[in-house]
Order: structure tokens, then C-alpha cells, then sequence
């Protein structure tokens, strides 16, 4: 047996997503630490090894896999996301047989798994996919409605969109569950190119509209604070939600007082218990005070999700080793974990992580779909839903006139 | 003093499958075996020692005697049990039933032996049950086709006249008129049948509700689009308030109390609108069905929701209803626990109210919970030509493409895609064209499609061609290229830049990958 079981990350270190990157090979860094003081895994310390994607493209990111396998012999491929690829990096992967557990928070994983569940057998998902962003945002608003937290003057939804293929579906769910939910799309969804800074244009053609709530599902956070800042110069009365990027600390930096009142969420994030805070105040204290641990719990989850079922299945596989990784994805499937980020719990046959509430009404069986809301610049998100993590009420956005 | 093969002789009684017991003439225990002994529960106050008849009159007021019979088979009353031999048998505390015989000795001595029947009475039952659920179905079967048989007669018949009508009337516009009534007919037929398989479920005991947290947009939508078409044709308005809430119940059976509501309330109303609302009720929601129709007299509010039960006055309306709908309504209603109430006015309308139980709007299971690319990816809903002459890559591309949700205009042709566009209103936001096609180019095909849609129509080529100047031929010419075999990701990622982001004139240059 190894001394130690290596560990593969395809974390973008540089290109556009650099700053999640960081995190992301944060996470797996800690889990790894930790796990290894402890013991290790059957005495086998874990080993990670990084490779950079870059921009993300199908390339970047299938050459970084290969290099993994061929070169450093991984057993598992653990990371955060990787937005350009469209799971080409499944391919060398399912070749080799190891297991993958990814965030790239795609709705086409649960098809590629599908398509072929014995040869992706090791492909999970270590969140739900985007598409739950959309009916789970409906869920939000109207809970927020019937509980009278906030009186929508109308019901109407203006819906943007930015163009890459997370964003689009994420707009299209919303979309497609709003009028279930009693709302109504007046604007949208709107695609635009991204990146972007400038988006006076669509925001007036929105706010035209007169609506309820403006979503943008574009989710960088540079962007974002630019769209805020641009809504901000003549701000409808409207609840105001931007996409993933907005949990950034850069978003609220760069838009300042502007960001205060904005809503946004995420399916993967980090708790405010016990055990998150926890986790926080460890991970602050190992990569600085300028560190996001709401994003590096991520891979930490998921590295300590596969170090217990490599432990249950009594050892890891390399490269070739089909048989024991397909019992290491089979433990990850038989154990839902409760981590800093609530529950992951695989679904069967899609091997990707089962959402709370969207998909289950049951909190142990399902990974929260956490909803915050930029309350002050200082105190960092509050986290307004759902029960029974929420800690803070929402407020109304400064910007509404009553 | 017993001797000893007498002792043995005990010894081995202990040991049989049953109670025995045995009173002298003078009424004087003589013998009692284990088994036996063993019935008697210890905290009773029944002495095996007593005289006969003390420890009969004390047993069966312990247990009680059920199917007494005497020896020819003549029942027995507790009271006669003593002095005669007979049967009996005796629920015990544990559950068991035994059965007693008693037989009584001419020199009047009693010898008492008990079998435990348990399993047969338990058989017995079951199959006693077994019967009666089958009469029970027998019953309902028959009850359901005396209906089906009385009720279909007249639509059977009023559509066999206006078949042999038609097969010989030559006006066009008389043999429309007599189509619709023939549609109106099989209408009728099917509401029937609808109706009378829903009573038989009921009757049957097979419906079991299934609470589930839902929107009532989910049903409201639905029933928007059963009844518009209806409540057209009779120049009535029907309206739906209140989507947005969410409720806690059985959504397929609720669904099926309110359809039966809205088709009444539309059946008897001439004039005016339906409205059905939904709207919060302290803790649970009302759901109320409105009418402006003829209303219904006080004196037969209270037999509507009665089977098959028609209020007089409504009977000669064109399409009168059987009778069952509201009976329906009543009977899902209480299976669920919904309360129901009607009030109404003749020459007014009638508003049936429910109340039913409100849910949370997180936990609510709206839409399809087995989400997939085709319901929800990127390319859903979008038209794209595909154009390729191998039926078998065609039908596996067209596979694909389908999975992720995209609506696929197949050709082999350029002749067969010019024929599929004239017929369809639908404009392509995509063309996927194979290079070589039997003498013609995929490119052509690209070119006379923009010339057709526009120059900003997507055109992408695969091809088999691995020459680099054939390949870069095709990109000279404005469009980009896949080579072949296709691999699912890399269409994916092209498809992606050509329908989303803005490369402008760069879509000739893309990337072959």
C-alpha cells in the first residue's frame, strides 16, 4: 500500500476566475492538512496536487486532467468549478477510471451521467445544479410575500441574463417557474454578452417595465458591482438579486454603499453554526483575513466526504483501478455527509448533491439553498432563508421609496 | 394410590395436543391434564377442584360460550350447555379460540376435551373477508354497468342515427353541424365514463389520498386550458384568482373535486362568467367556484351532492348533467377531510366553497421534480436544421439534440430542407449541415438558408474531411467547422458561442475542434 493517496485539483489559479481559484485550491489544501494530522486516510496521508485551468477552456482543462493522471497517478479529481469545458474533462477521466468530484453547478451533468452510468461512475457533483437557482429564488420571493416580509407593489419579474450557459439557465428556470409561483415575467429573459461593465442599456429597458424584483444571472462579481452601481444612479422600486458573484467580498468593495439592500445565493455555501463558524475562524486564521471560506468550504467538503468512503471502502484506486473506485463511489452514494455547507447527499442516479428546499423538503438530506442579503459593508452577508439556517431578517433595500 | 402404568399413563396425556378433563359421577374431579390445566388463567377464580357444575358456570362466565351445538347440530344457549354432550367453542384471553366437547356419561360423569382451532378460525376469517370484498365488487360491478347500460343507451343511439345521417347527407355545412353533434355525443359518452369509473374507484375503497405541498397555479393552469375552449362556445367568461397560493393536500384529487365544479358550474350557467379563487383563510385556503347561472332553490340544496340525484328544474338543459358529478365532489371531499358548503339563489347563481388546508411555500413540489437538459438546459425550445445524408448519424444527431431539449428539423437534402421550411411557420435559430451531400455541398445548403433567414443565421459544418485545405476552404467561406466523429461537448461548446455570444462576423472563424 501507498504511503499516501494523491489528490488532483483542475482550479483555475489564473484567467478570469483566479479569485475562486485561490479558494477553491484553498479548501482542498485544509481538508487535506486536517485529515492528514489526524492520521491520514487508513494511515495514508492525502496528497494534493494543483493544475491550473487557466481561462477554463476545453483544452486548458482536459490537458490539466491528463497531466493529473498521467503524471502525478491521481486517485480522485477534487475541485471547485470550471465554467468552459461542458464536462469534456469527464472523458480522460471515465477512461481512467478515478473518481471526480466537481462544483461546476451544471444541469448537464445530470444528462453526461445518464447517458452512460457505468462508464461515468465516478463523475459527482458536489452541489446541486444551476438549474435549482431558478425555482428556489421563486420559492424565496413568494416566501418573503406570504410572510409579509416585503409587499411587492406588482408581480412583476425582470429577468437578465449573462451569456454564458450557467447563467442562461439559471434565467430559464426562473422563467419557466415564475407564473406556477403567481409571478410574471414582464422583461427577459434578456441575454447580453459577458463580460461587461456597462449595463445602463438594459437596466433602463428593465426598470421600464415597472417590475417587482430585477434578477441578474451573470455572476461575476466585477460586473455585478458595476451593474449595481449603474442601477443604483436611478433605482427603481425593485428587489434587486444578483447571481453567485455578489457572495464575493470584491462585489460589496467595489460598489460600496450601493451593494447595501442586494440579494443573492448560493446552493453551496457555508453555514453560520456552530460548525461553520468553526471552519471560518480555521480557515481565516490559515490563508489570511482576506480569504472567503463561504467558498473554500466547497472542496474542503467534498475532500473530507471522499477521505471517509475511501475509508469505508477499505482503500483508494489509481489510475486503472476500476473495481475499488467503483466502491468508493458507491460509499460516497451510502453516506451523506454532514458538512460545513449542511448536507450532501447524493442523488442515485444523477451523482450530484440533493438540494434543501428545492428538491427536499428534508434539511438532513439535502444542501441548503442558502439566500443572504449585503446588509452592511462591515458585518459581511446576512443570511436571510431558508429555515432552519436563516439567523437575520431581511431588510428593505435602502433604495425603496416606501 | 395410583398404580404406576397409570402414572404413566398421565404422564404421557400431559404431553398430547389436548386439554382433558374428567369429572366422576358424584361431580368430583378425577383427572385433569397439563394442556388443560394450562387454559385456565391463574388469577381466575376457577377451581379445578370445585364440582363440575361450580367450574362450568365459573368458566363460561369467565370466557363466555360462541357456536354452542349439541351433538345432533341444534344450538345450544349457555344456559343448556350443562348436563348434555355438545360443542363448543371459546375465545381465550390470549387470543386463541379453542373448541370444548362435552360429553356426558349415562352414569352422569363428564369428560371435557379442548382443540386449539386458532388457525382455522384465522383461515376462516380471511376467507370470509375474501368473500365479502368480492360480493362487494361483484355489487359495484354490476351497479356501474346497470348505470354505464341506462345511460349510454342514449348517446349510443343519438350517434348511431347521426352516423347513418352523414354517411348520406351531401350539404357541407348540414354534415358539420351534424359532426358537432356527434362530438357532443361522444363527449357525453366520455364524461359518463369518466364519472362512473370515478364512483366505482370510491365504491371500491381504491383511492387512497396522497398529501403532497403544491401550488394551485399547477391546477388552476391546467384547468384553465380544459374548460376555455367549453366556456367560449357558450359565450361565458371563466376566470381563475389566486395562483399563487400553496396548499397542503392530495393536488390529483383536489384537482378532480374543483374540474367537477367548474364543468356544473359551466353546464348550468347561460350568461355570464365563472370565477373560481383561491384566497387565504386564517391558516387554510378557500377555494370558491362562483356562477352567474339559474341557481338552485333551497329545497334541493340538500339532496345535490346525493347520487345521481338531478335538481328538476335543470334536467331539459341541452346537456344536462347524470347526477354524479357532485356526488363525486361530496365523496373525494370527505376522503380528504375538505369541508364543503354551497349556498345559492335562483335566477343568481351558485358559489360552492372549500376549505383546504394551506402549505409552505419552501416546501412546495411545483413542477417536474425529475429535471433534466431537455426540460431545462441551455438549448431548450430552440429550432435547429440539421442536414445530413447518412440516416444513421442523422437519426443519432437528431438523438442528441432532442436530449438537450432542442426542437430538430431533419433533412437529407437541400431539396428536403427547402420542403420541411415552406411547410413550417418556424424560423431556425441553427443549421447544422454535413459537408458532402451525395453532389452537394453543406455549405451551399448554409449559404441558400442565410439568403432565406438572414446573414446573421448560425451555420455550422461537420465533416469527415481532414484535409487542411478543404477544411479551411469551408472557413474561407464564413462558416465553422466540426470534425467528424462529433463529440458531444465540443458541439455543445460551439453550438454555445454561435447562439449566445456575440462573435459577430468572427462565427466563420471559429475554431474547428
Amino acid at each position: 500500500m501507498l504511503s499516501e493517496i494523491p489528490i488532483g485539483s483542475l482550479v483555475p489559479l489564473t484567467g478570469p476566475s483566479a479569485v475562486d481559484g485561490r479558494e477553491f485550491r484553498n479548501g482542498v489544501l485544509m481538508a487535506c492538512e486536517e485529515i492528514n494530522a489526524k492520521g491520514g486516510v487508513l494511515g495514508q496521508e492525502l496528497h494534493p496536487h494543483f493544475e491550473d485551468t487557466g481561462r477554463q477552456t476545453p483544452e486548458e482543462v482536459v490537458a490539466a486532467a491528463n497531466r493529473l493522471i498521467e503524471h502525478k497517478h491521481v486517485h480522485a479529481i477534487i475541485n471547485g468549478y470550471n465554467i468552459g469545458p461542458q464536462n469534456a474533462e469527464y472523458e480522460p477521466i471515465a477512461d481512467a477510471g478515478i473518481i471526480y468530484i466537481h462544483h461546476n453547478t451544471l444541469l448537464q451533468h445530470h444528462d453526461t451521467v445518464l447517458s452512460d452510468p457505468e462508464r461515468y461512475f465516478g463523475c459527482f457533483m458536489g452541489n446541486p445544479a444551476e438549474y435549482w437557482y431558478g425555482r428556489g429564488f421563486l420559492k424565496f420571493l413568494s416566501a418573503l410575500r406570504e410572510r409579509s416580509a416585503w409587499r411587492p407593489h406588482n408581480n412583476r419579474l425582470a429577468i437578465i441574463s449573462g451569456s454564458k450557459p450557467y447563467s442562461i439557465v439559471i434565467a430559464k428556470a426562473m422563467a419557466s417557474s415564475a407564473r406556477t409561483f403567481g409571478w410574471d415575467v414582464a422583461f427577459g429573459p434578456e441575454i447580453v454578452q459577458t463580460p461587461r461593465s456597462d449595463w445602463r442599456d438594459v437596466i433602463a429597458r428593465a426598470t421600464a417595465t415597472d417590475p417587482a424584483v430585477i434578477a441578474n444571472t451573470h455572476f461575476y462579481a466585477g460586473d455585478l458591482a458595476h451593474f449595481q452601481s449603474q442601477f443604483m444612479e436611478a433605482p427603481s422600486n425593485s428587489l434587486v438579486y444578483l447571481q453567485y458573484g455578489a457572495m464575493h467580498r470584491s462585489f460589496s468593495e467595489l460598489a460600496q454603499e450601493n451593494a447595501i439592500g442586494v440579494v443573492v445565493s448560493a446552493v453551496t455555501s457555508l453555514l453560520r453554526d456552530e460548525m461553520g463558524r468553526a471552519f471560518s475562524r480555521r480557515y481565516l486564521e490559515r490563508f489570511g483575513p482576506h480569504s472567503t471560506p463561504q467558498v473554500g468550504c466547497q472542496c474542503y467538503n467534498a475532500v473530507q466526504h471522499y477521505a471517509l468512503a475511501v475509508a469505508a471502502a477499505g482503500g483508494s484506486g489509481a489510475p486503472g483501478q476500476h473495481t475499488t473506485n467503483r466502491r468508493v463511489a458507491q460509499s460516497l452514494k451510502d453516506i451523506t455527509w454532514r458538512g460545513v455547507s449542511g448536507a450532501t447527499h447524493y442523488h442515485e442516479q444523477w451523482q450530484t448533491a440533493v438540494s434543501y428546499p428545492d428538491q427536499s423538503n428534508d434539511p438532513s438530506l439535502g444542501m441548503p439553498h442558502l439566500f443572504f442579503q449585503v446588509q452592511s459593508l462591515d458585518r459581511g452577508l446576512a443570511l436571510i432563508a431558508p429555515e432552519p439556517y436563516d439567523v437575520d431578517p431581511f431588510i428593505q433595500p435602502p433604495w425603496f421609496t416606501s | 394410590m395410583q398404580t404406576p402404568a397409570k402414572t404413566d399413563l398421565f404422564s404421557g396425556l400431559d404431553k398430547a395436543p389436548v386439554g382433558l378433563a374428567i369429572w366422576g359421577a358424584t361431580g368430583d374431579l378425577i383427572y385433569a391434564n397439563e394442556p388443560f390445566r394450562m387454559l385456565l388463567p391463574t388469577e381466575a377464580s376457577i377451581e379445578m377442584d370445585q364440582p363440575y357444575r361450580d367450574f362450568l358456570q365459573a368458566f363460561l362466565v369467565q370466557y363466555g360460550a360462541s357456536m354452542a351445538h349439541d351433538l345432533t347440530g341444534a344450538p345450544l344457549s349457555t344456559d343448556t350447555i350443562s348436563g348434555k354432550s355438545c360443542i363448543w367453542e371459546q375465545l381465550l384471553a390470549d387470543g386463541r379460540t379453542i373448541e370444548v366437547h362435552q360429553t356426558v356419561a349415562e352414569d352422569g360423569g363428564v369428560t371435557l376435551t379442548t382443540h386449539d382451532v386458532s388457525n382455522r378460525k384465522k383461515i376462516e376469517f380471511e376467507l370470509r373477508r375474501a368473500r365479502d370484498a368480492a360480493e362487494t365488487s361483484d355489487e359495484v360491478k354490476s351497479r356501474f354497468l346497470r348505470a354505464a347500460n341506462h345511460d349510454l343507451r342514449q348517446p349510443l343511439a343519438t350517434l348511431k342515427i347521426l352516423i347513418y345521417s352523414c354517411l348520406t347527407e351531401l350539404d357541407h355545412e348540414h354534415r358539420q353541424d351534424l359532426l358537432h353533434t356527434m362530438d357532443m355525443s361522444v363527449a357525453i359518452m366520455e364524461d359518463l365514463l369518466g364519472a362512473l369509473l370515478q364512483i366505482g374507484q370510491l365504491d371500491a375503497g381504491q383511492i387512497e389520498p396522497r398529501v403532497t405541498i403544491f401550488q394551485m397555479s399547477q391546477i388552476f393552469e391546467r384547468l384553465e386550458v380544459q374548460f376555455e375552449h367549453q366556456a367560449r362556445t357558450k359565450g361565458l367568461e371563466v376566470r381563475f384568482r389566486g395562483h399563487r397560493y400553496t396548499a397542503s393536500t392530495d393536488r390529483a384529487l383536489l384537482e378532480r373535486i374543483v374540474t367537477n365544479l367548474v364543468a356544473n358550474a359551466i353546464r348550468y350557467t347561460d350568461t355570464g362568467r365563472v370565477v373560481v379563487g383561491c384566497r387565504p383563510f386564517g391558516d387554510r385556503l378557500r377555494i370558491e367556484v362562483w356562477d352567474t347561472g339559474r341557481g338552485i332553490g333551497d329545497e334541493h340544496l340538500s339532496r345535490i351532492f346525493d347520487e345521481f340525484y338531478q335538481v328538476p328544474d335543470l334536467v331539459h338543459t341541452r346537456r344536462a348533467g347524470l347526477g354524479l358529478g357532485l356526488n363525486i365532489v361530496s365523496r373525494l371531499a370527505e376522503l380528504l377531510g375538505i369541508p364543503v358548503s354551497v349556498s345559492s339563489k335562483p335566477g343568481s347563481g351558485t358559489v360552492f366553497r372549500l376549505t383546504v388546508p394551506a402549505g409552505d411555500v419552501w416546501h412546495s413540489q411545483a413542477n417536474e421534480p425529475e429535471i433534466s437538459e431537455s426540460l431545462g438546459g441551455e438549448f431548450v425550445g430552440l429550432n435547429v436544421v440539421l442536414i445530413e445524408d447518412d440516416p444513421v448519424l442523422r437519426d443519432s444527431m437528431c438523438a442528441l439534440l432532442e436530449r438537450w431539449g432542442i426542437v430538430v428539423l431533419p433533412a437529407a437534402s437541400m431539396a428536403e430542407t427547402d420542403r420541411l421550411l415552406d411547410a413550417t411557420p418556424v424560423i431556425p435559430d441553427l443549421v447544422i449541415a454535413d459537408f458532402s451531400l451525395r453532389g452537394e455541398f453543406g455549405t451551399m445548403a448554409g449559404q441558400r438558408l442565410r439568403e432565406r433567414y438572414g446573414a446573421s443565421l448560425p451555420v455550422l459544418i461537420v465533416t469527415a474531411e481532414i484535409d487542411p485545405e478543404v477544411v479551411s476552404g469551408i472557413r474561407q467561406q464564413g462558416f465553422p467547422v466540426l470534425i467528424k466523429p462529433v463529440s458531444p461537448p465540443r458541439l455543445r461548446v460551439m453550438m454555445h458561442n454561435l447562439l449566445f455570444e456575440n462573435l459577430g462576423e468572427q462565427r466563420g472563424n471559429a475554431d474547428a475542434f
